[in-house]
């Protein structure tokens, strides 16, 4: 185990030095942890802020006191085989460094969030609508495709639709904990957990044993938006969670991308304020990748290789359904070009169709064996997005 | 002087004999009854007494002891006023009991001498047949409802006087009600399937459950019209046959006295969610049919799921097992039949507007997930179809025009009835009866069917449960278009009651 790791637990744990003094103290010396640590160890009567630490929000320094000091956290890491990097490492995540206050120690599970990866946050509502959820899913589908890692918090609605699309393909997904490593929260995303941690990485500042207080939220919020190059709001309230996250990327440099909803939709009022104030409506993953051609550009940048942009674009993605494949009786198109994008009711598209009942139920489900609608709750259904809809 | 007539006690739906024996002797006058009498059968003294005197005839100054046998069994009721009284005059030589072998009696006493009504007739009547009796004297308010057997002759009794005189003219059956064939068409037609606007899923759906007898759930937001709906599925089920509405009956007439004639309606139960255990399963202290017998044969409608305790529900899984209900009291078990077609409607969540397109829904996911936890479990494991049922949009309120109406549903679902009937080679009447080793048949023969199944089961992620209710649900489409196999597309279409549940 290295040393500046013991000595950074020391500071955080034993010595109970806010992070965000450990960090003044880092930029102060030029970001060499070595000096701050030094400084910490050898100064009687170190400097420390009272409360406002992470750009505004409190830390529960209390909560944190019960996990028996760095010897405890140290033999609790090791027990469990969870992965710990610190700001010192060589492969610490750049962007991630570059924010205001960068943790000073990542506890992780999965894959080690190295600096080799080129990632884009999507965050938004629990209480989303089944259109969030689609363009969740959507975008985070294809983006992980070509090789662009999803960031969220693993919180239900938008959060879950995200990682879950991002998990199963190439790109992968990171969730970052608002309470410690070993806790899962919420505990409905149990599975999904396991899921990130085969294909992601599952990171958290907190230490083992730090609950999920609401009050660590904004505070994790920052490393979401840090780890990334863009984040992409989907379906925030005014007031919501995914509005800090979009505020703190706004501070941080980053791009934010913001996904329009209905105008009479309360949900996407938070959204429709960031696209009025200057974020970048999107409708598609081209145009956040668009954002990113300088990048693309730039020779030996890590987005160049981890993305091959050339072919995103022409290239059919994988997965999708290509309408020519499927060979659709008159009756089957007939329903299929009754149903919209948007959702329609079976009574709907039985008057449309002309279909009584019976029929009509067969053609639904054999579009939806083959992928090509979707069923929601209250008898809708619409086309589904793996068939070009957008 | 020694004499005894047969009558009937009621145990549970069915009726027993009882021997109504009378020993007149010398001794301090007095009435005595033994054999387990119940308080009302005690009073029979009183009423006895005055009915005979006020009939015109003498009551005798003797000591007189009626035995009702079998001497160990709890009897209740007033119906042993009659037969009392008979027996009394038969024993006090004041009336030839000729006829008195071949017939049974059943009637309270009025003090003037009239007959009352009684409870549970038709049982009765039923045991009587058995008994191969001639003769069943009846109060004349039930007469009809007894009338339906033809094997023997129902004898209306209006009061004590008249009846001694029929059977003092030594051929009772002259006096015999008229046998009149009951009318058996059904007239649920208060309420029309017609006036159901919009809701195609849910009517075909609910269509197919009247054809297999299928147990289905309705989900859906306040003020969708899921009462409205369950209320109409009676006026969609096939008629009674005469067995089935003495069935009905026998259990409707535990409970009413007053009812005359045969029901031949499907019973539709509702009961509100606070009923009591006894309400709803049967019991109390002189066990009575609950909720779920009167439902025998028809529907049971439990409307807001949620609201009942959850207790009650799980008192649900044996009966729809069993299809019968045993209520055991005082060492004696009764058994209530109660094969009912349970309807259940529920909200899909807390607020009433989850799936709702505007996003109304006020419950978080976790609250929704709590939600639908409360109600499943194993009776929902026991419901084949489950549909949503969505609200109507304003202008589908004001659209007049009216839907297919029940008679031509009705005729659909008989001859699909009938269909399902003449396959030889199932035992049960209703693909909802069908169990695992059924279903295996219908796979086993058939290659393309499993291959079918395989596939829904697999991309919809079924339990073996779930499957195996789209196998029954498949079967019963399959004969509603009367098609001896399963084919491919009624598996696709009865995929689609499946309800999906929570997602995200």
């Amino acid at each position: 185990m290295d040393r500046l790791l013991k000595d950074i637990l020391f500071i955080l744990y034993d010595m109970k030095i806010n992070a965000s003094d450990l960090v003044k103290q880092y930029r102060r010396n030029g970001d060499d942890i070595r000096a701050a640590i030094n400084y910490f160890k050898n100064n009687k009567s170190p400097e420390r802020s009272r409360q406002l630490t992470f750009g505004g929000f409190k830390e529960n320094k209390k909560e944190m006191e019960n996990n028996g000091g760095s010897v405890g956290i140290l033999e609790y890491v090791k027990k469990h085989r969870l992965g710990i990097m610190h700001i010192g490492n060589k492969d610490y995540p750049p962007d991630l460094l570059n924010i205001f206050v960068p943790p000073p120690v990542l506890y992780y599970r999965g894959k080690r969030p190295d600096d080799k990866l080129f990632n884009i946050a999507v965050v938004g509502s629990r209480r989303c609508s089944h259109y969030g959820r689609e363009v969740a899913s959507y975008l985070s589908r294809n983006l992980s495709r070509i090789g662009i890692t999803i960031v969220s918090g693993l919180a239900l609605g938008i959060d879950a639709s995200a990682h879950r699309e991002a998990v199963k393909e190439k790109g992968g997904s990171i969730a970052v904990l608002g309470n410690g490593p070993d806790i899962i929260y919420p505990p409905e995303n149990r599975d999904l957990y396991k899921e990130i941690e085969g294909n992601g990485t599952i990171i958290t500042e907190f230490a083992p044993g730090t609950p999920p207080l609401r009050t660590n939220f904004p505070i994790r919020n920052r490393i979401i938006s840090g780890l990334c190059k863009g984040v992409i709001i989907i379906e925030a309230g005014q007031r919501s969670g995914a509005m800090i996250t979009g505020e703190l990327a706004l501070g941080q440099d980053r791009e934010v991308f913001a996904v329009p909803g209905s105008i009479f939709s309360p949900g996407s009022r938070g959204c429709h304020k960031l696209i009025k104030s200057g974020a970048k409506l999107i409708e598609d993953i081209d145009d956040i990748l668009d954002e990113f051609d300088h990048l693309f550009k730039e020779k030996n940048h890590i987005a160049a290789e981890v993305i091959d942009k050339k072919n995103i674009r022409k290239q059919k993605r994988p997965g999708d359904i290509s309408l020519k494949d499927i060979k659709l009786e008159p009756l089957q198109s007939k329903v299929f070009e009754v149903i919209g994008c948007r959702a329609k009711s079976f009574d709907d598209i039985s008057i449309c169709s002309s279909l009584e009942a019976s029929r009509l139920l067969k053609i639904l489900l054999f579009l939806e064996m083959n992928g090509m609608i979707r069923e929601y709750p209250a008898n809708y259904y619409s086309r589904s997005t793996k068939c070009g809809t957008f | 002087m020694f004499f005894k007539l047969d009558s009937f006690a009621l145990v549970g739906v069915d009726a027993v004999k009882v021997t109504i024996e009378v020993h007149l002797s010398r001794g301090l006058p007095g009435l005595y009854i033994v054999g387990l009498p119940g308080k009302a059968i005690n009073e029979a003294r009183q009423r006895v007494r005055s009915a005979i005197l006020n009939s015109g005839f003498e009551f005798p100054v003797k000591k007189i002891i009626i035995n009702l046998s079998p001497a160990d069994m709890r009897k209740e009721g007033s119906l042993y006023d009659l037969p009392i009284a008979l027996a009394i005059l038969a024993g006090s030589g004041q009336i030839s009991p000729g006829c008195f072998n071949d017939s049974c009696f059943i009637g309270e006493l009025s003090l003037d001498g009239k007959i009352n009504p009684v409870r549970g007739l038709i049982s009765m009547t039923e045991k009587a047949v058995d008994l191969k009796k001639k003769y069943f004297f009846v109060p004349a308010i039930n007469a009809e409802q007894a009338s339906v057997f033809r094997e023997i002759d129902i004898i209306a009794c209006l009061s004590l006087k008249e009846t001694i005189k029929t059977i003092n003219s030594g051929s009772p059956g002259e006096n015999a009600c008229r046998r009149a064939d009951p009318d058996l068409s059904c007239n649920n037609c208060e309420t029309d399937f017609s006036e159901v606007k919009g809701q195609f899923k849910a009517k075909r759906a609910i269509e197919l459950a009247a054809v297999g007898m299928h147990n289905i759930l309705l989900i859906g937001p306040p003020g969708s019209g899921k009462t409205m709906l369950a209320r109409r599925i009676a006026t969609i089920m096939p008629c009674l046959d005469l067995q089935q509405c003495i069935e009905v009956t026998k259990i409707q007439s535990l409970c009413n006295e007053t009812s005359n004639g045969i029901i031949t309606d499907r019973p539709f139960k509702n009961p509100h969610h606070t009923i009591s255990r006894a309400g709803l399963i049967g019991g109390g202290v002189y066990p009575r049919p609950g909720d779920i017998s009167l439902a025998h044969r028809g529907i049971l409608f439990l409307d807001e799921l949620s609201q009942f305790p959850s207790n009650l529900v799980e008192d649900l899984r044996q009966p729809l097992e069993n299809r019968e209900v045993i209520v055991t009291r005082n060492q004696v078990s009764y058994c209530f039949p109660s094969n009912f077609m349970l309807v259940v409607a529920t909200n899909p969540c807390h607020c009433g507007f989850w799936g709702d397109r505007e996003n109304r829904c006020k419950c978080s996911e976790r609250e929704i997930k709590r939600f639908w936890k409360n109600l499943s479990g194993p009776i929902m494991d026991r419901i084949d179809i489950r549909v949503f049922v969505s609200r109507l949009k304003e202008e589908d309120y004001i659209n007049t025009e009216l839907g297919e109406n029940s008679e031509k549903i009705k005729k659909r679902v008989e001859r699909a009835v009938v269909f399902q009937g003449n396959n030889k080679d199932r035992k049960i009447k209703y693909n909802s009866e069908a169990d695992a080793a059924t279903i295996n048949k219908w796979l086993a023969g058939d290659e393309r069917l499993r291959k079918a199944a395989f596939m829904v089961g697999k991309r919809f992620k079924l339990s073996a449960r779930g499957l195996s209710s789209i196998l029954k649900v498949s079967r019963s489409i399959a004969d509603l278009e009367e098609s001896k196999d399963i084919e491919d597309e009624h598996i696709l279409e009865a995929a689609g009651y499946r309800a999906i549940k929570t997602y995200g």
